[in-house]
């Protein structure tokens, strides 16, 4: 690679323009993340809100009230603790049938296979605010749902999904597992499709059992693939915003608010920056650790082979 | 033997129409929804075939002040969705193209020339990893500060940086797999390292580069967040304008599964055209 170097022309040496093909990216970074992210340290650490009338940087300084202020916040620790828990119920779910559709798909031979897995992968394509629209329809009272429920049941069956906390947050869960269970067939489906098929046909020549095989052969050699698709989808459902913002506006009360949701509405809706930065810097440093923590196994399965 | 694969095979139909039906249903409610008049949106027992089907709910989105028939006396008052149409159709192709060339030069930068360090690829991942909520709050205050609150200008930088992370690591993908020989051959015929890029490794992966494109079309065109928080009249997007008119308008359920579906069709068309790209889209090219 010494051959651009021949025509001495300083854009055309490696280095140059390496640095100059990076540049835009690093502008934009700078603008959009990096000085953004200096701004949110400074404001957590005063108290500020626009309708003071000073401008932001006069703000007085606050040292850590604001911190304290919300580890003893129970709006705010209520929200973080149900965005977590609809985190695992929604991704774990996700996972446990987005596995099972994918191993049919690979295992059972049936026709127009190709057709119904297309057919199955429209959701995750959708705006989030279009899918919760749809299921704010299907569970309206005098809804599709409630009317299937009638017909089964009887007319007390008929339920008031948003009048109840617990349902109206299962109504958002299942309009998520509807629109990202196709995400997790679809890489688990082509995971299957990439495995190597002689280790199998070893293990089938000396008689292994197909869940065997299924859990000494083929978990094994999908599990980086597996954990992939785990931690950006939980990354990505812990952001939830739209489905809860559209579905219930995190009603009843606030008991279906997400952490998103939350943050929205104290920094923009009651206009607290000062407050709304701080509670996003707890977030941005606890899912900074958890993300760390969940590609430690990635990276130990990589490292290993 | 013959029978049990016969009964096996009907099961394993079952099995796939039942999934097909759960997955469709939702959308073809809606779909069905956008077609009924007023008296049927609520009517009892439902029916999936609209019994007097109408165009209304569509035409009401874009002429609300048109006195067609009942809903636009309904809906009079909402606002109509042509500008959030057009600001999406402005918006999202710039920002697209803006994220794609920036992607295609720095990926070409990394993978060619370790560019900016082995840290530098996963930095960029960062914009996907944190809730967006939380540039959100800084955002503000600089914008506010620099007057791009409620314009074009503003949302396209936010989603050109915000969609960068798939476009590098999509590109740098492709990129990877061009073979160095190829342009190392280039080189020696005489050819700078600038024209190689953009005639040699450029159009080796266009068809990659408009998969990319179409997939970052697809994020932008859903984002909802910052649109709701940076615009309020001027910049307003579909999204938004979605979430908007359910407020406006009440509960004026065909106009609102009208502009949903309205809203979806062009993704599902970009979605469709890179569906064999799309595990690597959104896997950010880890999963090929």
């Amino acid at each position: 690679m010494h051959l651009s170097t021949r025509w001495g022309r300083w854009w055309e040496e490696d280095r140059w323009m390496g640095q100059l093909l990076i540049l835009p990216m690093q502008l934009l970074i700078w603008f959009v993340l990096i000085i953004p992210m200096l701004i949110v340290i400074y404001l957590s650490l005063v108290s500020w809100q626009p309708i003071m009338g000073v401008d932001w940087w006069q703000a007085p300084f606050a040292g850590l009230r604001n911190y304290a202020q919300a580890l003893q916040d129970q709006r705010f620790l209520s929200a973080l603790g149900r965005t977590i828990g609809l985190v695992l119920a929604a991704v774990g779910l996700e996972f446990l049938l987005g596995l099972a559709l994918a191993l049919f798909f690979h295992y059972q031979e049936f026709p127009a296979k190709r057709i119904f897995s297309s057919i199955i992968l429209y959701p995750m394509m959708l705006p989030w605010v279009v899918v919760g629209l749809c299921f704010y329809l299907l569970f309206l009272d005098k809804g599709p749902v409630n009317y299937v429920l009638i017909q089964l049941f009887g007319p007390g069956a008929s339920v008031q999904w948003y009048q109840n906390p617990l349902l109206a947050l299962m109504t958002i869960v299942l309009a998520d597992i509807w629109q990202w269970t196709p995400f997790m067939f679809l890489v688990i489906y082509s995971g299957l499709g990439a495995l190597p098929p002689e280790p199998v046909e070893a293990a089938m020549t000396l008689g292994a059992s197909r869940w065997q095989i299924f859990r000494h052969i083929v978990l094994p050699m999908l599990k980086p693939v597996i954990l992939i698709a785990l931690i950006i989808r939980s990354l990505e459902a812990f952001k939830i915003f739209d489905l809860v913002y559209i579905m219930t506006g995190g009603g009843p009360g606030t008991s279906t608010e997400s952490l998103s949701l939350y943050l929205y509405r104290t920094g923009f809706v009651y206009g607290q920056l000062s407050y709304a930065a701080a509670m996003a810097l707890l977030v941005l440093i606890l899912v900074a650790l958890v993300a760390r923590l969940m590609v430690r196994p990635l990276e130990m399965e990589l490292e290993s082979r | 033997m013959h029978k049990r694969t016969w009964v096996s095979g009907l099961i394993r139909w079952g099995i796939v129409l039942a999934i097909s039906v759960l997955t469709l249903t939702p959308v073809v409610w809606v779909l069905s929804l956008s077609f009924k008049p007023p008296q049927e949106w609520l009517a009892y027992p439902p029916t999936l075939i609209p019994r007097q089907p109408t165009l209304e709910n569509y035409l009401v989105l874009f002429w609300p002040g048109n006195p067609v028939g009942v809903v636009s006396e309904m809906v009079r008052t909402a606002e109509p969705v042509t500008r959030a149409f057009i600001n999406s159709l402005i918006i999202v192709p710039i920002s697209t193209a803006l994220s794609i060339i920036i992607g295609f030069l720095a990926a070409y930068g990394i993978s060619r020339f370790r560019a900016g360090g082995n840290f530098l690829p996963f930095s960029v991942l960062t914009t996907r990893m944190f809730p967006p909520i939380a540039f959100a709050v800084p955002l503000l205050v600089y914008y506010r500060s620099l007057g791009l609150i409620d314009t074009h200008l503003g949302l396209i930088l936010m989603y050109t940086t915000f969609t960068l992370a798939f476009s590098l690591w999509m590109i740098k993908g492709f990129i990877d797999s061009v073979p160095r020989h190829i342009e190392e051959a280039a080189i020696l015929d005489g050819a700078s390292r600038w024209r190689v890029m953009f005639t040699i490794t450029l159009p080796l992966i266009r068809g990659g580069l408009a998969a990319a494109a179409l997939f970052v079309f697809i994020m932008n065109w859903t984002e909802f967040l910052f649109a709701l928080i940076f615009t309020s009249r001027f910049a307003v997007t579909l999204p938004v304008q979605v979430s908007r008119y359910a407020g406006a308008v009440g509960r004026y359920y065909g106009p609102q599964a009208a502009l949903g579906i309205v809203a979806s069709i062009p993704v599902l068309v970009a979605g469709y055209m890179i569906q064999r790209y799309l595990v690597r889209a959104f896997t950010f090219g880890l999963v090929k």
